[in-house]
């Protein structure tokens, strides 16, 4: 079964964890890889525990805001964070787009070196004293996305292609 | 996409209640293609129209189905609005994650090269 209280991503990376965690934490970095098709500006990042990740992503005529508020900060290996989408003072706010989904998104990050200078990622999203309606957006949203849904999304796939036909 | 007010987590657990059922799947497949009566909807199933109407009442209260209040027909029609802003918002999400990692992936290219001629 599908924990559907968490979501995990793994990914591979083809350079060592000391530089994966140079890419993931400093600011010069940072705005390179992070958001894709928007121009990320790092207003602030402070790496270390209890340091702050305040981001601008501007597109054409618009810019969303987010912080993540650094917990665990163990170079090269385990960076935990907790991540909301902010107004342009960097107060927490709820996701314009879906509302009920978890205003805090707990991420814990393991880099682990794999032994051929390359690191596997391993990247699990929980909500973060989260509410009742936010859990249920989160699992609903997580069973919806793949493992465990199935026909679900075959049909849901089915439908949407008929529709925009 | 134009989101409107559904998300609330009820209608969440109602969708995934809902779509969880494979006769109230085949449903929406057929409604996909046009609106159809309950006596229509039962003729492929083994079913009796009671039955088909009471999961034609589950697809109701998740907001997939609506049929007109009155009229003898009462046909039922698809609305697949609530399923498409889920998912398109936890597509964005995830999409957003690996067209990260993409760059990313050329970024640590990058400095591995720089620091080959070092």
């Amino acid at each position: 079964m599908t924990d559907v209280n968490r979501y995990i991503l793994e990914r591979r990376f083809k350079a060592p964890p000391e530089l994966v965690w140079e890419a993931w934490t400093n600011e010069k970095y940072q705005s390179r890889w992070y958001g894709p098709g928007v121009e990320t500006v790092v207003h602030v990042n402070e790496p270390r525990a209890g340091g702050r990740w305040l981001v601008e992503m501007k597109g054409d005529g618009w810019s969303a805001f987010q912080r993540a508020d650094y917990r665990t900060f163990e170079a090269p290996n385990r960076l935990v964070f907790l991540q909301s989408m902010t107004d342009a003072d960097w107060n927490v706010i709820a996701n314009p787009q879906m509302p009920d989904w978890p205003r805090v998104m707990h991420t814990d990050i393991t880099f682990t070196a794999t032994g051929d200078g390359q690191t596997d990622m391993r990247l699990v999203w929980t909500p973060h004293e989260a509410t009742e309606a936010e859990v249920a957006c989160f699992a609903g949203s997580i069973e919806m996305l793949g493992k465990g849904w199935g026909m679900g999304m075959d049909i849901l796939d089915e439908i949407l292609a008929e529709l925009q036909a | 996409m134009e989101l409107k007010g559904y998300q609330r987590s009820g209608d969440l657990d109602a969708l995934f209640t809902a779509l969880a059922d494979p006769t109230r799947r085949a449903i929406l497949m057929r409604l996909a293609d046009g609106e159809a009566t309950v006596g229509e909807l039962a003729r492929p199933f083994a079913m009796s129209q009671p039955a088909i109407s009471k999961h034609l009442k589950v697809l109701e209260r998740a907001g997939l189905v609506s049929r007109d209040v009155d009229g003898p027909r009462r046909p039922a029609r698809l609305n697949a609005a609530p399923m498409a802003e889920a998912l398109a918002w936890i597509t964005e999400f995830r999409r957003f994650w690996d067209d990260s990692f993409d760059l990313l992936d050329g970024l640590l290219a990058e400095l591995q090269s720089k620091g080959d001629e070092r």
